[in-house]
């Protein structure tokens, strides 16, 4: 059963010059125990969406959906205080530069113990204390930090960056929750520390089935991980499939572009050969083109682009082009032909 | 070929807080020498903390080295002539957006520089501004716009026209690429390798990405703590990695090369 069930999901933004589209219809599903990959340039808006899904967007932001399911429970209709009550105890989210998200003036231990709450815990009250000591213990033990005295009684400043991530992702951990957000956790640490991130996260997926939803800008560092991929481009839906599919039979334009600017994807090309890229940068969210956001810089743009597409699912590939890179059957493909005359 | 810059025996340690008689020092850079050639990139890969960033900046001058030379075709480099050394090594900065002053307009930016490097006078200077824009993609007019009205891909131009305004040999990229999108990251390394066949730069590209190291350059050095470990041409090394920190680095990205 999925996890995670958004259908059509809209965010829009109040500016002073009317409502913009900020995320346009976007789809998203996670099964339990899936570690799906979002990807995005940024302005993206990926990290809009998870916010989104987590319920803390601040009120000038709009969102719709035709669907947003949580195992089931319609999301939409809930109260805030009921929706807050149930996401807090389901899913987790950690982000990016763990240094600014832990408190710099409260010690490690504390900021671990608040986040354990007493429902956990049995036995009368005078044995609260150890239980609370040993569950963090514990945590930080799951989380990979063997020397566990020396990390209570330090703060945030003296510890490594990737100890502090570890950290964030222990006090995320500790209400064992079923679904984890991670929004880049790895954005500004070396490559030896992201390893260690993305190991730790893919352990915590194959043991404990955790369900992970793992948002990056960069597709050739997911690649390794994650089982299934999200493509979003400008706030719109691109493409979805698993990580085979999406790295090696890329349907849409722009993934394909992704997947081909990719310096360790094309190692067979020379060293320093043109690598392939689209013309011009993602647009800003004043100026958005209409239909196919991707359109103005799109290699294979036609006069139907300026409506949006709808999405299609070839064996679970789903895509979000008029023309996906692949040979359609005759008979669709004459009817593409003819819309197209029509519209002439 | 002939050598364009070369680093002899380079040395840089601070001093740290001490007792009298026990005066400690904290070595950031051993002894250390290479050459590079026009036309071509040296990579230089390492943990933080390995001084990568410290050898950059020497080589810029914005560090003096306590030991060693540095020498720019046969002629020595010394260490208070800014003039002479920003004419010929410049560096583009990681971020961008922090790096250009958003009170001035592009054209200010960029003429100052020239002012302080050339006797150029103002109609030839804001022709040159112009046709350093245009080299590097963006449009003459854009003289007069400020930083912020630029995308993040365009700012990182701006630093590029920045540097090469001056037409010098060597330019030093540190982590130049990594904060940039995928997309816009192949658009740069595509403009770095037109301007690189075009003006015969000479590269140093510090970065942590051994999927451009391998694209961009020629040759490879791997340093941590502070010493270099391997050195050598991409290819060679990437295929047959012989130091732990090498082998490690090639580990740590799955990167694999047949």
């Amino acid at each position: 059963m999925n996890l995670l069930d958004i259908r059509n999901l809209s965010i829009e933004l109040d500016t002073p010059s009317g409502r913009v589209l900020a995320v346009d219809k976007v789809s998203l599903s996670i099964k339990e125990g899936e570690f799906r990959g979002l990807v995005g340039e940024s302005g993206s808006g990926k990290s809009l969406l998870a916010q989104a899904i987590i319920g803390v967007l601040e009120d000038k932001w709009h969102v719709n959906a035709d669907r947003f399911h949580w195992r089931g429970i319609d999301l939409l209709r809930l109260t805030l205080a009921e929706r807050r009550d149930l996401l807090c105890r389901d899913i987790a989210m950690i982000f990016q530069e763990p240094m600014s998200c832990l408190d710099p003036t409260t010690l490690i231990g504390e900021q671990l113990s608040e986040a354990i709450d007493d429902s956990q815990f049995t036995g009368y009250f005078w044995q609260r204390k150890k239980q609370r000591k040993e569950a963090v213990i514990k945590l930080l033990h799951k989380v990979g930090i063997k020397k566990h005295s020396q990390c209570l009684t330090s703060y945030p400043h003296q510890l490594t960056e990737a100890i502090c991530q570890r950290v964030m992702i222990a006090i995320a951990l500790a209400r064992q929750p079923i679904l984890l957000i991670a929004d880049e956790p790895t954005a500004t640490m070396e490559n030896t520390n992201q390893g260690q991130i993305f190991r730790l996260l893919a352990n915590l997926n194959q043991l404990k089935n955790m369900s992970i939803l793992l948002i990056s800008h960069d597709l050739e560092n997911l690649t390794h991980w994650t089982s299934t991929i999200t493509v979003m481009y400008s706030g719109q839906f691109v493409e979805a499939g698993t990580t085979e599919q999406i790295f090696n039979k890329p349907m849409h334009p722009y993934t394909r572009a992704l997947v081909d600017s990719s310096t360790k994807a094309n190692l067979q090309i020379p060293a320093k050969s043109r690598l392939i890229t689209l013309p011009g940068s993602i647009p800003i969210l004043k100026h958005l083109p209409i239909g196919c956001r991707l359109g103005p810089r799109c290699p294979r743009a036609q006069k139907t682009c300026v409506v949006a597409p709808k999405v299609t699912s070839f064996h679970g590939h789903k895509v979000s082009c008029h023309f996906p890179l692949f040979r359609e059957t005759r008979r669709k493909y004459m009817q593409k032909q003819q819309v197209v005359k029509g519209t002439e | 070929m002939t050598v364009l810059l070369d680093v002899q025996e380079i040395s840089k340690s601070f001093k740290l807080k001490g007792y009298w008689y026990h005066k400690r020092t904290f070595t950031a850079l051993s002894p250390l020498s290479f050459t590079i050639e026009a036309n071509k990139t040296l990579a230089i890969v390492g943990e933080t903390g390995s001084g990568k960033s410290t050898l950059a900046k020497i080589l810029v001058g914005a560090e003096t080295p306590t030991q060693g030379e540095i020498y720019l075709h046969g002629q020595l480099l010394q260490k208070k002539r800014f003039k002479q050394r920003c004419q010929h090594v410049r560096m583009i900065f990681q971020d961008s957006g922090t790096t250009l002053n958003p009170s001035l307009t592009i054209q200010e930016l960029l003429d100052e520089p020239l002012i302080l490097n050339t006797d150029l006078d103002e109609k030839e200077r804001q022709q040159l501004i112009h046709k350093t824009l245009q080299k590097v993609g963006l449009l003459g007019e854009h003289m007069n716009f400020y930083p912020h009205m630029f995308s993040g891909g365009q700012k990182q131009r701006i630093s590029l026209a920045r540097a090469i305004i001056l037409e010098p040999q060597v330019i030093i990229l540190d982590e130049a690429l990594a904060a940039l999108d995928p997309s816009l990251r192949s658009q740069m390394i595509n403009l770095l390798l037109d301007l690189q066949q075009q003006m015969g730069l000479a590269y140093i590209l510090i970065s942590h990405n051994l999927g451009i190291v391998r694209h961009f350059s020629d040759d490879i050095m791997v340093m941590s703590h502070g010493k270099v470990v391997e050195s050598g041409k991409t290819l060679e090394i990437m295929r047959k990695p012989k130091h732990k920190v090498t082998q490690r680095l090639i580990m740590s990205q799955n990167f694999k090369l047949k």
